[in-house]
């Protein structure tokens, strides 16, 4: 029998789309559920129904079980009342009252009548008369299954005498003093402080050259062309690139930067430009979320890139201090280029350690 | 009670009549299973050793899903009726009596249950919002 729209065919359904197909992990009750769905289906089948749509099997298969659940429990209620324990015929007919209350049944409005007589027991004996016998689908096991849970053996079990009086020998036993006492370790290995200093310094010796070859590479990819102007002698240029005489214009080929046509009007002042104001519109348009100054300065694209002024700070080498690569400005704040900062990732930061250590101390370097 | 001779040979009817249904019952099998229902009362609290009473409460349960189907089948009976409007159509999916929410729901409110059924699901946060100004 095959349903229509969004369903599943009902025989398969226990089967096949178990856990899988339903949201989250499977619950504790989701057998049960399963059951009551394809007994619910073979109830509205014999009814006359053709076809179920998902939602609405679901739903009426939710409120079967809450059915019986409350035929359950007021049943019980009413065993309770009454000082017993185990429910007995009459309880379930008064529970089946209460929840056909609603609906009306014959007799309801009687009162001091006796159970035996009552008109709903009536509607059901009619309807196993008249409905033809439809057992379930298929046979169900007993559930649900109940595992004999692991128990810690008791002292008696694992003979042994309780550390006290006042513990009873059928208790479950402490456990075993080494999962919570705390011993010493000994360092087994022999240690050779001689071979370990070498060991040291041989360590930090790859180090230093993993450095170096880092920051050769960095720069080897690292130039952007732009024409820089060092104050630094060019006679130290021979190991750092960065140290190099600049490029004159026209002698790479540098990309044209292209320049917006209210602002060509503003041609910038000199040659002299800090770092932060020909970076400004990249800054701009990367949405680096900008700082109050950022939106009170002037951007303005110059057809020349200008010459950036590379002051190298000597001093203490700290990391945070070597980001700051002192940029010579018009008395800005740097707030921005801290921003730019922020997004390098790490091996920027230590080429530029490297860099300032390089420089300040180039002796080491040739030494590695 | 009322002591009236007469009723009290209809109690005599009464008791007699349940004694047979009860028996009856045992040669009945309900459609809801008996594990499942030995299941969901022991989850509530009932305690019975009774197979028969186990039955009737099956019994009771099929009871009212059948009155509940039986009522979503005539609002889905009801529904066709009054849509006719392409007789080819209509014709061809007139045999087919699906069980749609809707007819569940109108069935559910005389019993007292409200049922109210999502008319979509929202998969993700952003379902639904104009696509121009959702971020990629």
């Amino acid at each position: 029998m095959s349903n229509g729209g969004v369903e599943s065919t009902r025989d398969t359904r226990k089967g096949e789309d178990g856990p899988s197909t339903s949201l989250g992990r499977p619950k504790a009750d989701d057998f049960g559920r399963w059951v009551s769905k394809i007994a619910v289906a073979q109830i509205c089948e014999s009814v006359g129904y053709q076809g179920f749509k998902g939602s609405a099997l679901e739903a009426l298969a939710d409120i079967s079980i809450r059915y019986l659940c409350d035929l359950g429990k007021n049943a019980s209620f009413h065993a309770n009342l009454a000082g017993r324990t185990e429910c007995n015929l009459f309880d379930i007919t008064r529970a089946i009252e209460d929840l056909g209350d609603s609906h009306g049944f014959p007799g309801a409005s009687e009162i001091g009548n006796c159970l035996v007589g009552s008109g709903i027991v009536k509607e059901i004996v009619q309807f196993v008369d008249t409905k033809e016998e439809i057992p379930f689908a298929q046979p169900v096991p007993k559930f649900p299954i109940v595992r004999n849970g692991k128990l810690i053996p008791s002292f008696e079990h694992m003979n042994e005498a309780p550390p006290g009086k006042h513990i009873p020998s059928w208790l479950p036993a402490f456990p075993d003093p080494h999962t919570y006492n705390h011993t010493p370790i000994w360092n087994e290995r022999a240690s050779d402080p001689c071979a370990d200093k070498i060991e040291q310094a041989r360590q930090q010796r790859k180090a230093e050259r993993a450095l170096l070859r880092l920051q050769q590479r960095l720069v080897r990819n690292g130039s952007t062309g732009t024409s820089a102007s060092l104050v630094l002698d060019a006679t130290e240029a021979g190991s750092n690139p960065f140290l190099a005489a600049p490029l004159q214009q026209g002698e790479k080929e540098v990309s044209e930067v292209v320049l917006p046509a209210k602002l060509s009007n503003e041609v910038s002042k000199g040659d002299h430009i800090s770092l932060l104001d020909a970076f400004a519109p990249a800054i701009d348009a990367m949405k680096t979320g900008p700082s109050d100054r950022l939106d009170g300065e002037k951007t303005f694209l110059p057809e020349k890139r200008p010459s950036v002024q590379f002051k190298f700070k000597t001093g203490k080498k700290i990391l945070g201090e070597s980001l700051d690569l002192s940029l010579q400005r018009k008395g800005e704040r740097s707030s921005t280029f801290f921003l730019r900062d922020d997004e390098r990732d790490d091996k920027k930061k230590r080429a530029e350690f490297i860099l300032r250590q390089t420089t300040e101390y180039p002796m080491e370097l040739n030494q590695s | 009670m009322n002591p009236n001779p007469q009723s009290s040979d209809g109690k005599h009817d009464d008791d007699s009549a349940l004694s047979d249904f009860l028996a009856s019952l045992m040669d009945y099998t309900p459609t809801i299973p008996d594990e499942l229902v030995k299941h969901y009362l022991a989850k509530s609290g009932f305690q019975c050793p009774d197979v028969r009473l186990i039955r009737l409460v099956a019994v009771a349960t099929q009871k009212f899903v059948a009155e509940v189907a039986s009522d979503a089948l005539q609002h889905c009976k009801a529904r066709q009726a009054a849509v006719v409007k392409d007789k080819r159509d209509k014709q061809q999916k007139d045999k087919r009596l699906i069980l749609v929410m809707d007819d569940l729901s109108k069935s559910l409110h005389e019993y007292g249950v409200n049922v109210k059924h999502q008319e979509y699901f929202a998969d993700s946060p952003s379902t639904g919002i104009d696509p121009a100004s959702r971020e990629e």
